[in-house]
């Protein structure tokens, strides 16, 4: 009974470590990175346990048509057209699952109001491969994201 | 002991059930100013261009289509080789002609730095011949019996060389003739054609490239300089795709899921003829034609997309060589060589309907 009571605590008390040490590497995926067009920066995040990309840069912020702030106007959903692509979500939903790979998320393009199947995988500390894809992951584009950082 | 035990596992159970059921909160005001001055964390890194322009008309990954010719009158010659005559010349009528249209198009390597696409395709036109028993012409009957078939293999690869400049290369390699799956003609006749473009993308907007190609849309063996032009208006509304002179459309953009291209393409290549006849008779078919055309194309379901073309298909060449020893030959627009068999094609309406699965 008590070595039974003793190996539950050490597995209650290693399971948290593990858990530790998942998300800390789970979290690496946590900056600013920019898509390779150079248009956009977008901003990870870690809510919960799921990890989010806004948009929080643009190259071109203002509308040529209306000279106003860009909106989500290709949305198919015509209620979201008005909201600004600046802090707009884009990447949502991902999940670690280790070895340097986050899947089970989408991307959405806004340029075009798609959304896609997608998978992060960290080719080094400083670039991801971003897999946008259709039904299988043969059907489909990488994008390869840089890491950005203050300057110096 | 069991109590606390008990405590750690609820807590913990807790804990996890917390992290899963949170839903992320609104996006709430920020000072995106924070972000204008960043660099990469790489000091040696390159930005490129890309190979996408706004708006462009969606890559198909993958489609299948259907393609019809409305009625025409085809004057056929004698064929002609190495002092011989056979057949006679006959005016046919055709019914129509057309057939199954197969395409892949996959990106094996997508990198910034280097994106490498292989492609298939499967296309067949078979000849409705109103009066079948009574061709006396052996292009006519070979034409009517077993129709034309292609089977392709192709790649390109697009290299960025910096931020706007960049190179693309084509090739591909198409079996072409009246085989049938039985008679599938040898490797030694598979028709390569290739292009080389080098260009540059000053915006997100704009593509344009000059090179050379080496092409059968004449019908036979040519080289010639190329154009590319890929470019939206600022309005997005308008823009225009070319690849000339292969293909020139003007696009009208309705949303992000609907379009309308005019213009023309230039569609050929070389057939192997009468394998189903005599393998030992080197004879090849120079297609040719120019097809005027509105296209529609639509997505009807998130990545599926119609496309529906309308158009007058206005023949440019359809006539036969033979080869010496089966090696095909360079005539270009200058050269004098004979045909073996020229004839009369007549024009005629066409329409094309086909179902994609497009790129992300």
């Amino acid at each position: 009974m008590i070595k039974k009571t003793i190996f539950f605590f050490a597995f209650a008390l290693l399971l948290p470590l593990f858990s530790f040490s998942q998300a800390t590497e789970g979290d690496k995926l946590l900056g600013v990175w920019e898509p390779s067009h150079g248009k956009a920066r977008v901003k990870i995040e870690k809510i919960g346990n799921k990890y989010y990309g806004k948009v929080v840069w643009l190259k071109e912020p203002n509308d040529p048509d209306n000279g106003k702030p860009k909106v989500d106007k290709n949305n198919p959903d015509e209620t979201q057209r008005s909201i600004p692509l600046k802090g707009l979500r884009i990447l949502k939903d991902f999940t670690f699952v280790g070895s340097g790979e986050w899947n089970s998320g989408t991307i959405y393009d806004p340029e075009n109001g798609s959304t896609y199947k997608c998978i992060i995988k960290m080719k080094d500390d400083n670039t991801l491969d971003i897999r946008g894809y259709i039904g299988v992951e043969a059907l489909g584009r990488t994008d390869v994201w840089k890491r950005l950082v203050i300057k110096n | 002991m069991k109590h606390l035990a008990l405590a750690f596992v609820i807590l913990f159970g807790f804990e996890l059930r917390a992290q899963t059921d949170t839903i992320p909160p609104p996006v709430e005001e920020e000072d995106f100013s924070m972000y204008d001055n960043l660099d990469f964390a790489d000091s040696g890194t390159k930005r490129f261009a890309t190979s996408k322009v706004l708006d462009l008309s969606p890559q198909k990954l993958i489609s299948v289509g259907i393609d019809f010719q409305g009625p025409y009158q085809l004057q056929t010659d004698t064929l002609s080789f190495g002092g011989n005559r056979l057949g006679f010349p006959q005016e046919s009528t055709f019914g129509g002609s057309g057939g199954l249209r197969l395409g892949a198009n996959i990106p094996v390597v997508s990198k910034n730095s280097i994106i490498v696409q292989m492609g298939f395709s499967y296309w067949e036109n078979n000849y409705y011949n109103s009066k079948p028993n009574e061709l006396s012409n052996p292009l006519n009957q070979a034409l009517t019996d077993y129709g034309l078939r292609t089977v392709g293999l192709n790649s390109t690869v697009f290299k960025p060389l910096n931020e706007s400049q960049f190179i693309i290369f084509q090739g591909s390699g198409d079996m072409n003739g009246d085989f049938t799956w039985s008679s599938i003609p040898s490797l030694a006749e598979t028709r390569i054609s290739l292009a080389g473009i080098y260009g540059w993308k000053p915006n997100d907007r704009k593509m344009i490239g000059f090179g050379l190609s080496r092409t059968f849309r004449v019908g036979e063996v040519n080289y010639i300089p190329v154009m590319l032009l890929n470019w939206t208006h600022p309005n997005r509304k308008w823009g225009v795709e070319a690849l000339a002179p292969a293909r020139v459309h003007v696009r009208r953009t309705f949303s992000s899921r609907s379009l309308l291209l005019l213009g023309y393409e230039l569609e050929g290549n070389s057939y192997s003829l009468f394998n189903n006849v005599n393998p030992d008779l080197n004879f090849d078919l120079r297609r040719s034609e120019l097809r005027f055309r509105a296209i529609y194309e639509r997505s009807i379901r998130n990545f599926i997309w119609l496309s529906w073309q309308v158009g007058y298909r206005v023949n440019y060449a359809f006539d036969v060589d033979e080869l010496p020893q089966g090696n095909d030959f360079f005539r270009g627009f200058f050269g004098d060589q004979p045909y073996a068999m020229m004839n009369d094609l007549g024009n005629s309406f066409y329409t094309m309907f086909s179902i994609n699965l497009v790129s992300p």
